[in-house]
């Protein structure tokens, strides 16, 4: 008898602490789901204090936003920032969804954004006094239900790297292309001067070649959803950049290669890949990778769908997020509000620094007084031959079509669109195929299971 | 007539009995702490995602109980058997090949008389603590299709160009390549170990009756160390069919998701914020590991 009571007391004992221990495990379902996505206000102390941590991801930017925390100091002495280099899309979801140690701030792929909302401070209110003067296309990748759930942070327009040396020795003007026929004709003339050319980079990455897709059709005022999720894949837009594609692909005009992987740092530096339609970040590669052609190569807006048509898409972006459970929401909404709104803030994100002595080039602020072409944070860069690649950017930036939030199962869709497009640039799938399998797919695999 | 009756059998005095209650309490307390960590961070998790796989959870909001329908959306999916399938060509491709050169490599390794017997041991486990992100990229290098050494030297050799990492029929067999070379050293430890608890005597009886080195081998040395053999086999079966860092840094799935093993697969729900399908998609690929190693633990209890 006593035995029986000694057992049971023993398992009573473990029970508890095991509930106990078990407290700290996320709850299925738990009243967050009903209460008011709250917007976020901004502190109204005249002197705020307290303590923020702000996540970033490992690299160059880590490094310029760090060094950016001393001017941020200087406005706000007694914030502190806990600057930290985290592996966010290995850390993020589950810190999220546990509740603990999440950070005030977070940088995050735009495409991400929406997939955490349920998380996040809807920022409509904060955002409010610049809203007028910030790019519409990263506002509305940052919407979901009618809030916006990040700061947003850098404008990736689309341009058209060219090697100018190759194509001017190849007879070609390349300033004289403005629309996507042009290009085509551009690219013809020289692959009859250079035979073993592939002159427009085609990309083999699912991932970035959906993420240029999306460049594309930005570029058209479209995107893979409209305002209310519904996917519009099969659409006049989609059917010709498709077909734009497959004519580079089929008539031999392309050079397929994962970006910058082996094969296409050779092609590009070997003169057989001129042209780049890439988002401004491409301008790292002739910078840094590219060792032969480094000086050869320009940038252009993107050549226009139709004449008259906008010269640029946004590919890619980060913003900055603000969890709901994060201890000092206020003070990291005045960390962002200070780097992406207050001039030093910009100035010290973009312009010269000790990453980036002349400033960094891979983006654009989305901020429109910060992105005045007639006032560059960065600086003409040499590997472009001197090139004011700023005002290149701003220009084109600006043209780029307000879109609509990104969904939160984007990334997801890699697996259909990503894939066909590349089964398509095999010449196994024709764009019809391509749209008809992929909007298919996507919609009973991705949508449906929403 | 006289009854006799046999005494009765004393009643065991039960473990314990008499002792004071702290004495008996005290293997508990003893184990309370594992049982606790293990209840709270091992069965917990485990009902957590039992449970969950039962809903449509996203990671935030309200949870809506979907019974069956992650576990037969899966079952019908060929994404989710297209995983499967991968992973067991993998396991093909990596697991008998590997035993061989790890068994090779081990019987050489335990060779008295082999010179710089250290730098080989070395040698062999330097790519398995070698952090995996290097090797991708060293990886995606060599087997560039234009402008790789792989394919330099099979031009060299008047061969055609290979797309390794860029076709759907090449991609397995590299991945496959990049497992064995980064994990071999692993097993060939594990071998090693095997190797010497066989006693020499049983050689040199067999090298006095004539047989010569392979027999020694095949009739000596592996039925020995069977029990080795079938423990790095288990160990590797279960890696490959949970396998997601070698995919996941070098070709992402690809091309066409003929890389997408069961592990990625998972992931892939799972970062997707599609809680629900990838909890159905774990217990699924439990089941099938466990079924696995039984099979694999039963074929060993066989032999014996």
């Amino acid at each position: 008898m006593h035995q029986r009571i000694t057992r049971v007391a023993a398992l009573g004992g473990l029970a508890a602490l095991t509930l106990s221990l078990t407290a700290c495990g996320p709850t299925i379902g738990d009243s967050d789901s009903t209460a008011d996505p709250s917007k976020l206000q901004a502190p109204t102390e005249a002197s705020p204090s307290g303590e923020i941590t702000i996540w970033d991801r490992e690299g160059d930017l880590f490094e310029v936003f760090d060094e950016a925390i001393a001017a941020f100091n200087e406005k706000y002495p007694d914030i502190v920032v806990h600057h930290e280099a985290v592996d966010i899309a290995a850390k993020l979801q589950n810190t999220l969804i546990t509740g603990s140690d999440v950070p005030d701030g977070v940088f995050l792929d735009d495409q991400l954004v929406a997939g955490y909302a349920d998380h996040l401070w809807d920022l409509s209110d904060v955002l409010a006094p610049y809203a007028d003067d910030i790019a519409p296309q990263k506002l509305d990748v940052n919407s979901q239900d009618g809030g916006i759930y990040g700061v947003p942070f850098d404008l990736d327009p689309g341009l058209l790297f060219y090697n100018e040396t190759a194509l001017e020795s190849a007879g070609i003007d390349a300033e004289s292309i403005e629309t996507y026929d042009d290009l085509l004709e551009a690219a013809r003339a020289y692959k009859e001067a250079v035979p073993d050319a592939g002159p427009i980079h085609l990309e083999q990455s699912p991932f970035l070649g959906q993420l240029q897709l999306e460049m594309y059709a930005s570029q058209l005022g479209t995107a893979i959803t409209d305002a209310d999720g519904e996917l519009r894949l099969d659409s006049p837009e989609y059917e010709q950049i498709l077909t734009f594609l497959d004519t580079v692909s089929t008539e031999g005009l392309g050079t397929r290669a994962e970006y910058l992987s082996p094969t296409d740092i050779e092609t590009l530096d070997a003169g057989k890949q001129v042209f780049y339609p890439w988002a401004l970040w491409f301008d790292f590669a002739p910078q840094q990778l590219l060792e032969d052609t480094s000086g050869d190569w320009r940038a252009m807006p993107l050549p226009a769908w139709t004449d008259g048509g906008a010269r640029s898409g946004a590919m890619g972006g980060s913003s900055f997020i603000i969890p709901k459970d994060g201890e000092n929401s206020e003070l990291a909404w005045l960390f962002y509000e200070f780097l992406m709104f207050d001039e030093a803030g910009y100035s010290a994100v973009w312009g010269p620094n000790s990453v980036y002595p002349e400033g960094l080039n891979t983006s654009i602020p989305s901020y429109a007084p910060a992105a005045d072409p007639s006032t560059p944070l960065f600086q003409p860069v040499d590997a472009f031959g001197g090139q004011d690649l700023w005002a290149i950017a701003t220009e084109a930036g600006a043209e780029i079509p307000g879109g609509v939030p990104t969904p939160s199962w984007w990334a997801g869709a890699v697996d259909y669109l990503g894939n066909n497009i590349q089964l398509m640039l095999d010449g196994s799938l024709t764009p019809e195929e391509v749209i008809d399998n992929s909007t298919a797919d996507i919609q009973a695999n991705l949508i449906d299971r929403q | 007539m006289t009854t006799t009756s046999l005494p009765r059998p004393a009643r065991p005095r039960r473990r314990g009995a008499g002792l004071p209650i702290t004495r008996r309490l005290a293997p508990y307390v003893f184990v309370a702490p594992f049982v606790a960590l293990f209840l709270a961070f091992g069965i917990y998790p485990m009902l957590f995602t039992l449970r969950l796989s039962f809903t449509n959870w996203h990671g935030a909001g309200s949870a809506e109980w979907v019974g069956w329908d992650n576990y037969t959306y899966l079952l019908t999916s060929p994404a989710f058997w297209n995983s499967l399938a991968n992973s067991a060509v993998l396991w093909l491709l990596i697991i008998p090949v590997q035993l061989v050169i790890a068994l090779a490599a081990a019987i050489l390794l335990d060779n008295a008389k082999l010179r710089m017997r250290g730098f080989y041991r070395t040698a062999f486990i330097v790519p398995f603590v070698t952090p995996l992100v290097a090797v991708a990229q060293i990886w995606v290098v060599l087997f560039d299709q234009n402008y790789g050494a792989v394919n330099a030297v099979l031009g060299a050799l008047g061969l055609p160009d290979i797309a390794w990492l860029t076709s759907s029929e090449w991609a397995k067999p590299t991945l496959a390549l990049l497992f064995i070379w980064k994990t071999t050293g692993f097993i060939v430890v594990i071998l090693l170990s095997g190797l010497q608890s066989i006693d020499s005597t049983v050689y040199e009886a067999a090298e006095l009756d004539g047989a010569g080195r392979l027999r020694r081998i095949w009739s000596i040395t592996v039925p020995l160390i069977r029990r080795t053999l079938m423990f790095a086999i288990v160990l590797q079966t279960l890696a490959v069919f949970q396998m997601f860092a070698e995919p996941f840094v070098v070709t992402q799935g690809g091309p066409y998701s003929s890389t997408t093993t069961a592990g990625l697969y998972l992931y892939n729900h799972i970062t997707r914020g599609d809680l629900g399908t990838g909890a159905a998609n774990s217990f699924l690929l439990v089941i099938l590991v466990m079924a696995l190693s039984l099979g694999m633990v039963r074929l060993l209890r066989a032999k014996d």
